[in-house]
């Protein structure tokens, strides 16, 4: 995807996007409500048409080539519905391919997905989770070369989180490529190799969410107390390699700085005595580097990240438009 | 059936009948509302139905209520509530044919107007008699016109209607009019002049009257059957523009 834009009258959702989904990775798009994830997602599947700007999806144009397209997308949309009254199993029917050697069996995805037992059970009474679980089946069920899914675990409980966490990892042993929208930070870090920060339609920051963190919230902090906390333990703590700032307010004592403090604290602490019983320690996560991401009010710069990397990567696009 | 618009159809065909919004305004109303005013006025011949037997004169007219009921009230309903809650756009994410949806409802619309239908002459048949055809190919002509231009202007109103809610009460507004001045109400001598002024142009009378009057030999009504096939060919026209995926 190179330059795409979309807006909804004057509202401008996508601002000329880079993008690339290498094929066989799990790629994640993260970004604030409104930042033009799902309307992305939904020009990659020619459910929407650009306004400017190129796009291949496995060498197919999705808004000339849309009905070739399609058929090899697996997706589970966001806010989207089936008849309240057609029954599980009828579903599976409905979306199933005609082309028995593509199609998997979708009994068997059905108990995978814990939904065996609710074949008969109309859409209108399945939970909210189980209607997750359903959509999930269906985008699987042609064997797809492409899955995308948009909040995909939203509603689930940790259970359920896990099994289909399970299902798309699997989904990547077996080499479909999977574009992931989430809210959730723990299900990015979790899953995916690679992962886009959108913000206003135009990529922040792009690349592994270890590498994200360390370049947008690479401070771990450590808390203890001690009664009188005593000031050349204070000074040998300030001093020690990586260290940013030494707080402390009465008895409590904050630490900030690069990870591998979290370890020569802790020495020190041992070194000095009794280790504070109520010694904390926060590692930043993708959700950290989320938010020091979106707090920054520098405008979105052109995608080099992405340009980087796009000479080490297959790249599932093609031809330019 | 294993294509996808066959897998459609047969999917959609369930649902109908598990609809009881279909079940009420398609099946049950027309009969229910065609037992009461066909013998409301008696079955002697008389000049305020043009000298056929009143009760024949509403049967002959009650087979157009089933098609508008479809096209007025089922289908829009239908559509909307699948683009208001996303079904259409799952549809197409998945892959369905660009047309098969349109396809799918046509077929739908039609088989459920022909089941609803035989049902009605059915119930009809040992309570007033089935009068005879008099040109069964204009009254079939006119029927299948009727039909696919009802079910395509259902199709419409379902596409471009913003949500079930206002599918329903659009629908419902164009139905009783049309019901009640163009087919299925108090007959056209009773009404005023001004009244079967308005009624005469509406969709709904023109279908009736090119049905009823080949059904009972009153005539060809050859000008109401050319202005539904003009309607009808508008609305299939539009509709189905509207209805790809």
């Amino acid at each position: 995807m190179r330059g795409l834009r979309k807006a909804y009258g004057n509202r401008l959702v996508v601002d000329g996007l880079d993008l690339d989904v290498p094929a066989g990775e799990i790629v994640g798009l993260i970004g604030a409500n409104g930042a033009g994830k799902t309307t992305t997602v939904e020009c990659i599947q020619g459910l929407r048409k650009p306004d400017a700007g190129m796009l291949r999806v496995l060498g197919y144009d999705p808004v000339t080539q849309a009905e070739e397209l399609r058929p090899l997308i697996g997706s589970q949309l966001q806010d989207s519905a089936l008849p309240d009254r057609l029954r599980v199993a009828e579903a599976v029917e409905l979306f199933g391919t005609a082309r028995a050697r593509q199609a998997r069996d979708g009994g068997e995805l059905l108990e995978r997905f814990g939904l065996a037992e609710r074949r008969r059970s109309a859409f209108g009474s399945l939970s909210g989770g189980e209607r997750q679980r359903l959509f999930l089946v269906l985008a699987l069920l042609n064997r797809p070369r492409l899955v995308i899914l948009d909040e995909l675990t939203q509603g689930l409980d940790p259970a359920a989180r896990r099994n289909v966490w399970a299902a798309v990892r699997q989904l990547h042993d077996e080499g479909t490529t999977v574009l992931l929208v989430t809210h959730e930070m723990d299900e990015a870090e979790a899953l995916c190799g690679r992962v886009v920060v959108m913000r206003a339609g135009r990529v922040l920051d792009a690349g592994a969410p270890a590498d994200l963190v360390d370049r947008h919230a690479g401070t771990a902090t450590i808390r203890f107390s001690m009664p009188d906390p005593p000031a050349p333990l204070l000074d040998q703590v300030r001093r020690l390699d990586g260290v940013h700032e030494v707080e402390r307010a009465g008895a409590r004592v904050t630490v900030r700085g690069a990870r591998p403090v979290i370890a020569h604290v802790g020495a020190a602490l041992v070194r000095w005595g009794p280790v504070p019983a109520d010694l904390s320690v926060h590692v930043p996560s993708l959700e950290d580097a989320l938010l020091g991401l979106l707090d920054d009010t520098r405008p979105a710069g052109p995608s080099a990240v992405i340009r980087e990397q796009e000479e080490d990567q297959e790249e599932l696009t093609g031809g330019r438009r | 059936m294993n294509t996808a618009v066959g897998r459609l159809i047969k999917a959609e065909l369930k649902l109908m009948t598990r609809d009881p919004l279909v079940l009420t305004f398609v099946f049950a109303f027309p009969i229910v509302t065609m037992l009461i005013i066909g013998g409301a006025f008696g079955t002697r011949p008389n000049s305020g139905f043009d000298f056929v037997n009143p009760a024949h004169w509403y049967v002959a007219s009650y087979l157009t209520v089933v098609i508008a009921a479809t096209g007025l009230v089922m289908l829009p309903v239908h559509l909307a509530s699948y683009r208001e809650r996303g079904v259409l756009r799952r549809f197409a994410a998945a892959g369905f044919p660009r047309w098969s949806f349109g396809i799918a409802q046509l077929t739908v619309g039609l088989i459920t107007t022909a089941v609803a239908c035989a049902l009605l002459l059915a119930v009809a048949a040992p309570v007033y008699g089935i009068p005879a055809l008099h040109d069964a190919w204009r009254v079939g002509l006119a029927l299948a016109l009727g039909a696919v231009g009802f079910v395509s202007l259902g199709v419409l109103l379902g596409t471009l209607l913003p949500s079930a809610r206002s599918a329903q009460a659009v629908g419902l507004l164009l139905f009783f009019p049309s019901f009640l001045l163009g087919a299925g109400g108090p007959p056209p001598h009773v009404m005023g002049a001004a009244i079967r002024h308005i009624a005469s142009p509406l969709p709904l009378t023109l279908l009736t009257n090119a049905v009823r009057g080949p059904w009972l030999g009153l005539g060809p009504a050859t000008g109401s059957l050319l202005g539904l096939a003009g309607l009808t060919v508008v609305f299939t026209a539009v509709a189905a523009r509207r209805a790809v995926l």
